[in-house]
């Protein structure tokens, strides 16, 4: 609205709405984080950082106190933006935003909430006020990361990654990828590679690999496509191994 | 900026009280001012500074509640019922808060412009860790940005005042 992008007839603000601003569960229940919950919330919220470690560090290298008191995880979401460093750790996560609107209310995978950059499933009168996010399960294991210019900036790339082990193989497995496509995505081959299978360094760098293939970087002031590529194979290699290795504690 | 005051749809100015600094303030206010417009130029609280406007820099931080809030980004309308503190409410009495006595003693003022932000995202983290480590300081002052480059200083003073401050 500053940038006259948008200029709404009428606001409305729902910071009145009771119970919005919560957050809500557990490591064993689930999470549900209301749509004006702060990202300041969400990073002091201790089941986050215990139960919910990917999301928890998608937040906390956020350097600004100030920015982090005022954003909200929904807001964040909301934008749509393709780089957003919220989206990926939640996806992986398996969360699901819930939508209220006069037509009723229904709930979407985050993954398919997402249908480009700045857009979202959200349709006219709708609004998002819950996302929540199911409980990680015994054996499971969470790791982010990002690579930025500057700890102020957006990401050039990052990786999220939800891991799930048993009877030493791989139960199950999610890969989310952010600033790679025109939305956070989710790295499909990749996951199938080692889903069901024992995970160790060649299946692991074979899904890096298979990763590779499925985004749609672009060049810009950031980064070019070739150095994103070679991020990316990386980054999905060291949260996978960071994320199977807290799959151990 | 564009007029919008001939719409018939436009919103309607309102009398509103603000608690600023302890003290009830009333003002009219126009629902899209800024709480960083209404503490400037309407209550003429200039201690509180417009640094870049998009919540990049920090200089407009004040207190809502106790918590460090860009005031160029928060809509007055919604700091109503609030407790609101900026730079001229820390003091205490006739003294200088520990705070802004220690920026003085550590020369972490240069220009001056960041200070005012500087000193209350400070005091929101002394108030919640009144024992921080360094660390601690640096990612406490993350948002607030000093074109001086002055930080050694400003870390050293937050220190130095944690120490001084009370402890309750």
């Amino acid at each position: 609205m500053r940038r006259r992008v948008a200029t709404p007839e009428c606001v409305v603000s729902i910071r009145a709405l009771p119970g919005i601003g919560l957050i809500q569960g557990d490591g064993v229940s689930g999470l549900g984080i209301g749509a004006m919950a702060t990202l300041r919330a969400a990073e002091s919220f201790p089941s986050i950082k215990r139960d919910y470690l990917a999301l928890y560090e998608g937040i906390a290298h956020i350097p600004s106190l100030q920015v982090k008191s005022m954003a909200t995880v929904v807001g964040n979401l909301c934008v749509a933006s393709p780089a957003s460093d919220v989206a990926p750790p939640l996806i992986a996560m398996g969360g699901q935003v819930r939508m209220e609107g006069t037509e009723g209310s229904r709930t979407l995978p985050l993954e398919d909430f997402f249908l480009g950059v700045n857009q979202t499933a959200l349709g006219p009168g709708e609004l998002v006020t819950l996302v929540s996010v199911p409980a990680p399960g015994p054996g499971s294991g969470g790791a982010f990361m990002r690579l930025a210019r500057t700890a102020t900036d957006v990401a050039k790339l990052n990786v999220a990654v939800m891991m799930r082990m048993g009877d030493g193989v791989c139960q199950d497995v999610r890969i989310a990828l952010g600033a790679l496509a025109p939305r956070p995505i989710r790295a499909r081959k990749a996951e199938e590679i080692l889903r069901g299978r024992k995970v160790e360094g060649e299946r692991i760098a074979a899904a890096a690999e298979a990763a590779c293939g499925e985004i749609s970087p672009i060049s810009d002031i950031r980064s070019t496509v070739e150095y994103r590529k070679e991020m990316t194979k990386l980054l999905v290699r060291k949260s996978l191994e960071k994320a199977l290795e807290r799959t151990g504690r | 900026m564009r007029k919008t005051g001939t719409k018939k749809t436009g919103m309607k100015k309102e009398i509103a009280t603000f608690d600023v600094n302890g003290r009830p303030h009333e003002v009219i206010l126009e629902p899209h001012k800024t709480l960083l417009e209404v503490l400037r130029d309407q209550l003429d609280l200039t201690g509180t500074k417009f640094g870049c406007g998009t919540g990049e820099c920090g200089c407009c931080t004040v207190l809502i509640n106790g918590n460090p809030a860009l005031s160029c980004l928060t809509l007055a309308i919604t700091a109503k019922d609030k407790q609101i503190t900026t730079i001229e409410g820390l003091r205490a009495g006739d003294g200088l808060h520990p705070l802004q006595k220690a920026f003085i003693d550590y020369g972490a003022v240069q220009c001056g412009f960041c200070t005012p932000g500087m000193i209350l995202t400070a005091k929101a983290l002394l108030d919640e860790n009144p024992d921080p480590t360094v660390e601690e300081v640096k990612k406490g002052l993350a948002g607030n940005l000093c074109r001086c480059t002055g930080y050694v200083k400003i870390i050293q003073a937050v220190m130095a005042a944690a120490e001084d401050m009370p402890k309750i």
